[in-house]
């Protein structure tokens, strides 16, 4: 997303989205649920066409209302979404990296092949350090910084900034 | 601790099962619980007997450890077959034009609304919600299996 402003396509698709997922727990038949999830389609196929905006923005709002009164109680939500069963559960156990440098030399002993490649690949994030953050602060426009997006790399053969931190994250799942 | 107790009194009763057909019924039966009445304990002797010859086929190692429950290990093959099959079951998807990098909207003609139905088809194949942020950046399959991969944490 470039900025923290939805566009109307983005906020209609939302909509689109909730409204159907809503719909999908009010009716538990699947054959029920395809005849309304069709017929809701076709109301937004109807007015996909608008061009004056402000007419689009006052149906947008129309909708949110009408989905705000028709919503679900207790919507399925999935298990690892929030406010699902499992969200965050195996937060605990996502142990950052720097931990690994911590460990015992009998335990690092165990697996020579990874530490040694580990080793290599934090010269590699010193080397590339300074480069990240004189990137970073040349982009960064001067009212400060509006979203959490990350600049690709510009340069040939030059690292994204904060690479280390996604390259090193945590699994999904810690086994 | 109780663990090992169980363990170990599970090798002592498989540990006759070791033992082939030539060993005499008597000890088997000196082996069983002495019973009251006599016909039942041969009876109860020899129902042991057959049934330690039986077991003496297979492996008698009973390891003690917890089984969860748990969907089978996700592939990038098997998430793309599961992808493509999705897609090819969605009506306004030509099956023969499909490839995995043929773009949702450029390649296919499908609207921002179908890349929405899409997007939720995944969701439910898969049993994750993709928020709304990174589900309007998926444009082709192999996107998307990329994406799941990325959440999914195969071949990381």
């Amino acid at each position: 997303m470039a900025s923290a402003y939805l566009t109307h396509q983005q906020k209609v698709l939302r909509l689109y989205k909730k409204s159907l997922r809503h719909l999908e727990s009010w009716c538990i038949f699947r054959d029920k649920y395809r005849f309304y999830a069709c017929m809701l389609r076709a109301r937004f196929d109807d007015n996909k066409n608008e061009k004056d905006m402000v007419k689009a923005t006052m149906m947008l709002k129309a909708g949110e209302e009408e989905f705000w009164a028709n919503q679900h109680p207790q919507p399925y939500i999935f298990p690892d979404s929030p406010g699902g069963t499992s969200y965050e559960r195996y937060e605990c156990y996502k142990v950052p990296e720097w931990v690994l440098d911590h460990w015992h030399p009998s335990e690092k002993a165990m697996y020579p092949d990874y530490f040694s490649k580990r080793e290599q690949w934090k010269k590699l994030r010193l080397q590339s350090w300074d480069k990240e953050v004189a990137q970073l602060e040349a982009e960064t426009s001067a009212g400060g910084v509006r979203t959490e997006a990350l600049p690709p790399a510009r340069k040939e053969g030059d690292l994204p900034p904060l690479w280390w931190q996604f390259v090193t994250r945590p699994r999904e799942r810690p086994t | 601790m109780a663990a090992r107790v169980l363990q170990q009194c599970v090798r002592s009763l498989a540990r006759p099962s070791l033992r082939l057909c030539p060993v005499s019924a008597a000890l088997r039966a000196a082996v069983a619980p002495a019973v009251g009445v006599h016909r039942p304990v041969s009876f109860a002797a020899d129902s042991r007997r057959t049934r330690w010859l039986g077991q003496s086929r297979i492996s008698s190692v009973v390891v003690l450890c917890r089984q969860y429950g748990d969907l089978p290990p996700l592939t990038l093959e098997t998430i793309k077959d599961r992808v493509m099959y999705v897609l090819k079951l969605y009506d306004k998807i030509n099956p023969e034009k499909l490839q995995e990098t043929s773009h949702f909207m450029k390649d296919l003609g499908l609207d921002s609304l179908d890349q929405v139905e899409i997007i939720m088809a995944m969701e439910d194949e898969f049993g994750f919600e993709i928020p709304d942020a990174e589900a309007e950046k998926l444009m082709s399959p192999e996107e998307i299996v990329q994406y799941i991969a990325d959440k999914k944490d195969v071949y990381e």
